[in-house]
């Protein structure tokens, strides 16, 4: 008995140490700290394996960091990162368009996530000149921003977090589908994203894609992403709903409103339906962009939630 | 002629060294101050290369405001040039690249180079390079004959052309729907902080031949001051140094411009500050412009990256501030 006992004791002690030497194995096997990813430009970047010092180029990279966990990671951003709060306590490196070089390369970054549409090419290439790695995404609609978010999930060590974040992304995303799938009228929607000018949104934007996965019609579609419009113009599409979503504060949605009440012929003047919205939640690609989304929903189809309650 | 020469020698030296040390002065400034603030001393250590050495400072210094500082002395050293050429051959103390739309003009090509996609060089500085010649012969056109001589007919043909360049700039840039707009907007402002290396390079090898040239012609500059006639019986090929001096002045306007856009008045406040300095010899003013041009845009670009505490704003935004007012006292001076 003894020395079956005995036996197992040292069996176990045995697997332990196959265990120990193969983790050993394993671990020093893959000794270089860093490694060469792609991009959503479809670059080679060669990034540390366990980043720790993080410069985000764009507000919305700042809130994808945060909303992963690893902002304790993040030690600049750009100006205009205000969200969550927190973030506007991070050093600023300039605006996403007009990033401080300078700045950037004080901080001693081991990794700079850029996004496409915004930061200038040039300051990617002179990071990288000065052996900084810059990681480009380069969000496009939800699906690429939920693959953004795995990516950058991947990249700063919280894989978990990402998985969970895009899982729950999509089944919010797929309610909302379920919920629009049997609507008959798609209600015509005039997205005002600037005051003066009268700017909306044309096919190639995230905003569009919204207004159509909430069940209506974007009024603006079209090949020009961000087309002008006179006011004749939006009068004679006769919107049914007309959300604005101005970075100009309520004093200037009262004014705008004010002139939109002018015609009172409007449908979306007639029943009312004309609001103000967060611009963050409909022109940053983050998983915010969900809340947009469902948002959007009671605001195009209100009689949706109706029946529901 | 010949007795004052060695004079001369004696004052080209002593000028051209005094205003070299203002330079330095300013490039010492101009690599000190920054965005991230290290501090003079420990700039100073690291030029001298003593102290603790930290390799960030070393990139800071050599890789980021090297460049810029470099960049910021050909630029104000061109512009002021060219002050001082337009003001020679237009017998206009006012006259001034910025002020005549000879920038407008080139930006107007550089916009359109941008826009269709070209790369900076050689393509938009020769885009550039054609928009402002462009111009220069549509003011010339404007103000030629007898007109020339009036300084008002030549200013306000200026201002009209400047404000149609304006126009066109609006216009392309309303043309234009993508993330390429806030860039073109900076960079119209006169923004010196996205140059590298290499550019810098470039436009040296542009630009410093055409100082030597403007310096081989400083004397012509002299004898076309004291009138036509009076150059031709000198010897002066009166047409053929005005075409050149012209054509070299626009094709160096054109680079720095698609380079780092508009940067105002450059051209009037250095060319007419070192006239009050070391008088109207432009043998002395051809280096004396480099020199101090170049000392003053470093010192007014030191001015737009410490300013603003967050951020930094362009450099042609500081030139404007300080050029504008002085145009207008200029202006009612030579009025009286």
């Amino acid at each position: 008995m003894a020395f079956r006992i005995s036996d197992m004791l040292n069996c176990r002690s045995m697997v332990i140490f196959v265990l120990a030497a193969t983790s050993f194995i394993v671990f020093s096997g893959t000794p270089s700290l860093a490694r060469t990813v792609t991009d959503q430009l479809g670059r080679n970047v060669t990034v540390p394996d366990e980043p720790r010092r993080i410069v985000s180029l764009a507000p919305n990279i700042t809130e994808i960091i945060f909303a992963l966990g690893q902002e304790h990671l993040l030690i600049g951003a750009t100006r205009f990162s205000d969200y969550p709060p927190e973030a506007e306590k991070l050093p600023k490196v300039g605006s996403y368009v007009h990033l401080d070089l300078e700045k950037i390369v004080a901080l001693k970054p081991d990794l700079c996530i850029a996004i496409k549409d915004g930061n200038p090419i040039v300051v990617a290439k002179r990071l990288e000149s000065l052996k900084i790695p810059v990681y480009a995404v380069d969000p496009k609609n939800l699906e690429t921003i939920m693959q953004t978010v795995l990516e950058i999930g991947g990249l700063i060590n919280a894989e978990k977090r990402a998985d969970l974040l895009v899982q729950n992304m999509d089944l919010r995303i797929q309610k909302v589908k379920s919920l629009v799938s049997n609507v008959t009228h798609r209600p015509r929607v005039f997205f005002q994203i600037g005051v003066s000018p009268i700017v909306s949104v044309g096919t190639h934007t995230f905003i569009h894609g919204l207004i159509v996965l909430a069940g209506g019609t974007n009024l603006a579609e079209g090949p020009i992403s961000y087309p002008r419009f006179s006011r004749e113009q939006v009068l004679a599409l006769s919107p049914e709903v007309i959300i604005i979503t101005s970075m100009a504060r309520a004093a200037i949605f009262e004014q705008v409103k004010a002139e939109w009440n002018k015609w009172p012929d409007l449908p979306a003047v007639r029943n009312q339906r004309i609001f103000l919205e967060d611009s963050n939640f409909f022109d940053r690609p983050t998983p915010r962009l969900v809340d947009g989304l469902e948002l959007l929903v009671r605001l195009i189809h209100p009689e949706l939630f109706k029946e529901a309650e | 002629m010949n007795t004052d020469k060695p004079l001369l020698i004696k004052r080209l030296w002593v000028v051209s060294f005094s205003l070299m040390l203002v330079l330095l002065a300013a490039m010492f400034l101009g690599l000190s101050l920054g965005s991230s603030q290290s501090g003079i001393k420990a700039v100073f250590q690291n030029l001298l290369g003593i102290g603790p050495h930290d390799p960030m400072l070393d990139t800071i210094i050599w890789k980021i405001r090297f460049p810029r500082v470099l960049l910021a002395t050909l630029v104000g050293g061109t512009l002021s040039l060219g002050g001082l050429v337009f003001q020679a051959l237009l017998k206009n103390p006012l006259a001034e690249p910025y002020i005549l739309g000879i920038s407008g003009g080139s930006a107007i090509g550089a916009i359109i180079g941008i826009l269709i996609g070209l790369v900076r060089f050689p393509g938009v500085s020769l885009t550039a390079f054609s928009g402002s010649i462009g111009t220069l012969l549509l003011i010339l056109v404007m103000s030629s004959g007898q007109t020339i001589l009036k300084k008002d007919a030549l200013l306000l043909s200026g201002v009209m052309v400047n404000a149609f360049c304006g126009a066109i700039i609006m216009f392309l840039v309303s043309l234009t729907q993508d993330a390429r707009l806030h860039n073109i907007i900076f960079w119209l402002m006169g923004d010196l902080s996205m140059v590298d290396m290499p550019q810098v390079g470039i436009l040296a090898a542009m630009l410093v031949p055409c100082f030597f040239l403007l310096f081989w012609f400083s004397n012509s500059m002299n004898l076309l001051l004291m009138g036509k006639e009076m150059a031709q019986t000198m010897g002066v090929n009166v047409k053929a140094v005005t075409v050149i001096l012209l054509v070299a002045t626009s094709f160096m306007v054109s680079a720095t411009v698609s380079y780092c856009g508009l940067v105002g008045f450059v051209g009037l406040v250095v060319p007419h500050l070192l006239r009050l300095l070391f008088g109207p010899d432009h043998r002395v003013l051809v280096p004396a412009c480099v020199f101090g041009g170049g000392a003053y845009l470093v010192f007014c670009d030191v001015l737009a990256r410490t300013l603003p505490d967050q951020g930094e704003m362009p450099a042609g935004v500081i030139t404007a501030m300080i050029g504008a007012p002085l145009f207008i006292y200029l202006l009612k001076r030579t009025r009286r």
